[in-house]
């Protein structure tokens, strides 16, 4: 039963993670085309680092079993080169008229976000699932 | 005829056919036994219900045999083990009354 | 065929619910970790699979899982095959194995219910 309930912590943890990872693709979706950021330069992609850990960290120091969970390490700021276009009218072109634009990818973004619904959706699926076979367990208990 | 706890067919046929007086002609050796078999039979009922829930149950676990196969056995075996534990206590009640008929 | 009888029955459906419960969780596992970088899919390893090694040395990298190493007895998926990020977990075989543990469990908590009402009745009839 210990081991059930960390179940559910395992699969409610992947929940905010993937919550957050909905919300850095949506984040940068909003931001494709934004050539000036907090700090003057164009936006960077946000991403968002997941490590696995097991849930209650202090059973798993006792000793006891536990089920592996997620959480996010770190959001980082994507730090491969910025797009380059050709567009000298654009107020941030540079002097050979080419704007650097975010180093988002559009399609790859919403792959991501689609990905994200999709392990959410399984998780909490997986809560129902988990919750079911602890109810049963009660019910022999019951005479 | 054996015992279909079940359906419960051959129940009045194989209990009370003993019981009547003067109905033992053809069933053999007499009403004490007829009885005694019925009896017999039913005690056997359970035991082989009991073997065919516990059968059925393994073979539900190693996935050999159907989940609902194996609860209809289970029901078999309350079933046959309820029907027995009844007739024993109709049995007892009526040996006690006729115990306390005065002679 | 040799009759079983009610207490190895019993013991046989309770370990029944142990190894789904141990299907489970690890399942769970992978499915919170689907989108984990390099994370490689676990399954549980259980006793009779493991006749005879009765000490398990931390030195045999499956035996150990590497992201929750006090979880005894579960190891790698064999032959899974890795994506781009190095994570072998498939969502819907998680998914389909959460569905059959929930199932068997259901399943063999029915049958030990069973049995042990008709213990109770038996005890109560004898009164």
């Amino acid at each position: 039963m210990a081991t059930l309930s960390s179940a559910i912590n395992a699969a409610a943890s992947a929940l905010s993670v993937e919550r957050t990872r909905i919300e850095a693709a949506v984040s940068n979706l909003a931001n494709a085309e934004s050539t000036r950021s907090a700090n003057g330069q164009p936006y960077r992609r946000r991403d968002v680092v997941l490590r696995a850990e097991p849930v209650e960290s202090f059973q798993a120091a006792l000793g006891r079993s536990t089920a592996t969970g997620v959480k996010v390490a770190a959001v980082v700021e994507d730090q491969s080169d910025f797009r380059r276009r050709y567009e000298p009218s654009h107020p941030d072109a540079d002097k050979d008229g080419f704007v650097s634009l975010p180093n988002v990818d559009a399609p790859q973004e919403m792959v991501d976000m689609v990905g994200a619904a999709r392990a959410y959706q399984a998780n909490l699926a997986a809560i129902g699932l988990i919750r079911d076979m602890v109810q049963k367990a009660l019910e022999l208990g019951r005479g | 005829m054996p015992l279909d706890p079940l359906t419960l067919s051959g129940a009045t046929g194989s209990v009370l056919k003993g019981a009547k007086p003067g109905a033992t002609a053809g069933t053999g050796a007499g009403l004490g036994s007829s009885f005694g078999e019925a009896l017999g039979r039913l005690i056997d009922n359970v035991e082989q219900t009991s073997a065919d829930a516990n059968t059925a149950v393994t073979g539900m676990m190693d996935k050999s045999t159907d989940v609902h196969d194996a609860m209809i056995a289970l029901q078999r075996e309350e079933l046959s083990l309820q029907l027995s534990v009844q007739i024993r206590n109709k049995l007892v009640s009526a040996y006690q009354e006729i115990m306390r008929m005065p002679i | 065929m040799n009759t079983i009888d009610d207490a190895a029955l019993v013991e046989a459906l309770r370990q029944q619910m142990t190894k789904s419960v141990a299907r489970q969780v690890a399942a769970a596992g992978n499915l919170a970790n689907v989108d984990t970088p390099n994370y490689k899919a676990m399954e549980p390893t259980f006793a009779d699979a493991l006749k005879g090694q009765l000490q398990m040395s931390a030195t045999r990298a499956n035996h150990i899982n590497p992201a929750n190493p006090n979880t005894p007895g579960v190891r790698e998926v064999k032959d899974a095959v890795a994506r781009r990020d190095g994570n072998t977990v498939e969502l819907d075989r998680e998914l389909l194995t959460m569905q059959r543990a929930s199932g068997d469990f259901a399943a063999a908590q029915t049958a030990l219910t069973a049995k042990f009402k008709l213990v109770r009745y038996a005890i109560n009839e004898s009164k």
